[in-house]
Formats: C-alpha cells, sequence, structure tokens
C-alpha cells in the first residue's frame, strides 16, 4: 500500500509543498529591495516564515490569507521560467500572444489550485535540511515538513538567480515529485492532441470554476 | 513518513490509478493508439519522440484504459463505501486503523531492509515493532517515533531497483492502480511472502486487506477529490507523480546526491530560445 500512495502523497505534498513554496516569496516590493544579496537558503527560510506567520493570524478572513499568501508566491516563485519549463519543447508552438496568456493562465491556475489547499496547513513547521549546489549555478534547498498531517515530507525548492540577482523557486519537488514535471507531462498530452488552444482553454476553463471550499 | 494524512496508500494509488478517464477526453480504452507524440512533427531533442516525457509508457492506450476501468470502480463502489466508513468512524480511529496496517507490513520492510543491506534501518525497525507491539498495543499507537525510531517504507519492488533493476514499462495493474513491471514483480514477491495469511483462515487476509483499502481511502477522500478536480491530465498527473514518488524511494539513501540525469532536460532544455531572444 505504500506502493500505491506515491501519487497521494504527491498530491498532499503538493499542498504542503505550495505552503513552503509560497513560502519562497516575499511579499512587498519595497523588501526585496532592502534584501541585499540573500543566500537561497536564506530567501526559502524567510518565505517559509512569512507564509507560516500569515497562517497563523487568526484573525485574518480567508480571502485576505490566500491573498497574502498569493502575493508572497508571486513574488518568489519565478513565473515566466517555470511557464517555459513546462511546456517545454510544445513551447515553441505557442506564438507570442499565446505564450503570454499561457503565463497568465498558468499563474493563475497555481495560484487558485494551492492556495486554497494550503490554508488547512496550520499546524506545519518546516525544517530545514540543507542545500545541494545543481549545474549552471542552481541550487536546491532541502526541507522536511514537521508535524502536521504532511509530517516527514521532503520538499525542495529548486532556486535560480535572476537577471536582478534575486533567487527565485523554479521548481517545488515534493517526495521526489516535480511540480514542473508532472504539469508537463499533463499539459503535453493536451497539447500534443489539440494544440496550444486546447491547452489555453483548459486552464481557462479550471480557472473560472469557483473556488472549492477548504 | 507515509503517517501522512490522506496518503492512504490503497485508496489513494486506486483513485490516483484511475482519474485518467476523467479528464483524459472522450477516449476510453482504445489501446494500441499510436503515441501522440509521435505525431507532433517538432524535430525530436535526441532520441525518441517521447523520451523527453518523465515516465516510460509504451503501453499508454492500454494503461488509460484501465485506469478509466479502475477510476470507474472508485467513483461507484470504492469511493461511496468509503465515505459511509468516513463518516462513522472517528477520525482517531482511521488514523490507529492505518497504523495497524502499517505495523503489520512489518515482515515485509524488515525483508527487503535485510536484501538491501540496511542493517541499521532493520534493527530501528525491529525495536520499533517490539516498542508498537507492546506498549502501541498491537501497532494502534506509535509511540516508537516519539523515541526516535522512525517508520522505514521498504517493499521488494524497491529492492530490485536497489540493485539496479530499471522499472520498466509503466503499467496500471486493474483494481489496484499505478506500478510498473518492476514494481509489480515485486508485490507479487511481498504478497506472497507476508506471513500471516498463511496460517490463518482466508477470510482473515480479505477482511484485513479490504478494511485497510476502504479506510486508506476514507483518509484520503478530500485530497483525491481535489486533485481529480484541479488536474488538466489525470492520468497524467498520477503517472508522474507516481513514477517520481518511486524512483525517489528507490533511491532514498544516496537523496543528498546528484539527482537524476534527465534533469538537465527538466530544467534548461529551452536554453536555445532563452538565447535568441
Amino acid at each position: 500500500m505504500k506502493l500505491r500512495s506515491a501519487a497521494l502523497r504527491a498530491l498532499a505534498a503538493a499542498g504542503a509543498a505550495w505552503i513552503a513554496g509560497t513560502g519562497l516569496a516575499q511579499p512587498l516590493r519595497a523588501e526585496n529591495a532592502v534584501a541585499v544579496e540573500s543566500t537561497p537558503r536564506e530567501v526559502v527560510e524567510r518565505t517559509v516564515a512569512q507564509v507560516i506567520e500569515v497562517l497563523k493570524q487568526k484573525q485574518l478572513e480567508t480571502p485576505e490569507k490566500k491573498e497574502r499568501i498569493q502575493d508572497i508566491a508571486y513574488a518568489r516563485f519565478d513565473f515566466p521560467t517555470m511557464s517555459r519549463l513546462v511546456l517545454a519543447r510544445s513551447w515553441k508552438r505557442f506564438d507570442a500572444p499565446q505564450q503570454k496568456r499561457f503565463q497568465a493562465e498558468f499563474k493563475t491556475f497555481l495560484a487558485k489550485q494551492y492556495g486554497a489547499r494550503l490554508l488547512s496547513y496550520e499546524q506545519e513547521q518546516v525544517e530545514l535540511l540543507g542545500e545541494r549546489a545543481e549545474p549552471r549555478g542552481d541550487v536546491t534547498v532541502r526541507t522536511r515538513i514537521v508535524g502536521g498531517d504532511f509530517a516527514g515530507a521532503d520538499v525542495d525548492y529548486r532556486m535560480r538567480k535572476g537577471k536582478d540577482g534575486e533567487w527565485r523557486a523554479i521548481d517545488v519537488v515534493i517526495e521526489g515529485i516535480s511540480l514542473v514535471s508532472n504539469y508537463r507531462d499533463q499539459f503535453q498530452s493536451v497539447v500534443g492532441k489539440g494544440g496550444p488552444e486546447a491547452l489555453l482553454k483548459e486552464l481557462a476553463k479550471k480557472n473560472a470554476e469557483p473556488d472549492t471550499k477548504s | 513518513m507515509r503517517r501522512g494524512a490522506a496518503l492512504g496508500g490503497t485508496s489513494a494509488a486506486l483513485a490516483l490509478g484511475l482519474g485518467a478517464a476523467l479528464l483524459a477526453a472522450p477516449r476510453p480504452a482504445q489501446a494500441q493508439e499510436p503515441e501522440p507524440a509521435a505525431a507532433e512533427s517538432e524535430p525530436p531533442l535526441d532520441g525518441p519522440a517521447d523520451a523527453w516525457a518523465a515516465v516510460y509508457d509504451p503501453w499508454e492506450g492500454m494503461n488509460r484504459g484501465i485506469f478509466w476501468f479502475n477510476e470507474r470502480v472508485d467513483l461507484y463502489l470504492l469511493e461511496p463505501v468509503a465515505r459511509g466508513w468516513d463518516f462513522v468512524a472517528p477520525d482517531p480511529v482511521e488514523r490507529a486503523l492505518a497504523r495497524f496496517f502499517d505495523h503489520l507490513r512489518f515482515p515485509i520492510v524488515f525483508g527487503n531492509q535485510l536484501l538491501q543491506l540496511k542493517p541499521i534501518a532493520a534493527g530501528s525497525d525491529v525495536a520499533r515493532f517490539v516498542v508498537n507491539t507492546t506498549v502501541g498495543v498491537a501497532g494502534l499507537f506509535d509511540p516508537a517515533e516519539k523515541i526516535g525510531l522512525v517508520e522505514h517504507d521498504e517493499d521488494f519492488g524497491q529492492t530490485l531497483g536497489y540493485w539496479g533493476v530499471p522499472p520498466g514499462p509503466y503499467f496500471v495493474i486493474p483494481l489496484y492502480g499505478a506500478s510498473s513491471v518492476r514494481d509489480a514483480t515485486g508485490l507479487a514477491a511481498d504478497t506472497f511472502s507476508t506471513v500471516y495469511p498463511w496460517f490463518s483462515p482466508f477470510f482473515v487476509s480479505f477482511a484485513v486487506t479490504g478494511t485497510d483499502v476502504l479506510n486508506d481511502r476514507s483518509r484520503a477522500l478530500e485530497q483525491i477529490a481535489q486533485e481529480r478536480g484541479s488536474a488538466i491530465d489525470f492520468y497524467a498527473f498520477v503517472r508522474n507523480a507516481h513514477w517520481s514518488n518511486r524512483r525517489a524511494k528507490v533511491r532514498d539513501e544516496t537523496e543528498a546526491e546528484a539527482p537524476a540525469e534527465t534533469e538537465d532536460d527538466l530544467y534548461y532544455m529551452d536554453d536555445a530560445e532563452e538565447a535568441a531572444e
């Protein structure tokens, strides 16, 4: 049965990841400007702390929590890069306007899918395990969820330094399951069958659905 | 580890196993359909057109068919029953049962730890088994974890992987879910070497397995519903998640080291375009 739990775990992980993931972010630009030459590890640490802080504030209404976490995530994930990596080879099949639309839809999609989930993870803490240098300057920061329902789940953030010198996450890997790789496989089958417009339509449809509760 | 919330194994597997049908458009069981990737006229980067997909799935047509079938079984049978179970059984009971079923797996985990030359983990699990059998009331509770004896998860599929056996093609097992040729073999071996069914009447193992599956599924209700709802292609989602997770499990002891060969593909494949801008 452990065998079978993989996918689930992935899911759960996705949720937890988002927490941590969002965690990567740092909200306001003003603040970012102040931060001088943070290491990837510091970025992850700070972002996780920020997200947990938001989750802990009991007086905040759910929509506001979501919004704040979203702001954090938007600042600390490199969505343009993620969009390309997710589409991979298919990226070239999208013309420029389609690429723009995809970036916007994908960003909304991630925020919507994970935003709601994250809110149920109030119990979690995140432990930093260390970091690992990757080829070509990327750094993977390894963390583990402590406490709560997902205790023990490994969550890795793949960080890349942007042209502005800021480190941002380009992937979240939960229990070995990469967000980029997973969506790449899903999107590939849609683009392969119906082309770019089919995928854009699917995403728009998902994004238009009412928020699930929880 | 796997105490993780709804990660209920079986349930997960099943549910996961099946979802394809949901989003995979109107193509139930058309086996042998040519790979969509092959139809794409993009120049292959290197190797076959599907080489850049993370999962080796040459039997996709058949697998999608089985996944679709499994998904129906889950939607119409397992999930409704699990909802009923979830309604009557308090969460602590569900958690205790899940721990109990994990506890029963000890002989399998232990055997595979030996086969993978992991004596330290194996020793820790023996102590864990003793503590949880006694203080933990036959495994219903997990006091061992509090004293640092954490749970490990091993099976014969991982053992084969440990010794270098590749996973082979992705394979969705009817009524079970995502697997691979290697892991299906491992599953058969593990099932065969599960001890208690050999000296108890057949209905005992039926009941145990049935309850395990049901309990797991009921713990995963929300997650599976969410993932089904949010996936663009649930089949591909489950396939990728399962495959990646298995790979990580086989590599557990080397986690801190350099990752997969394929990662260059994953993270840099559009360098060329970037430069062109």
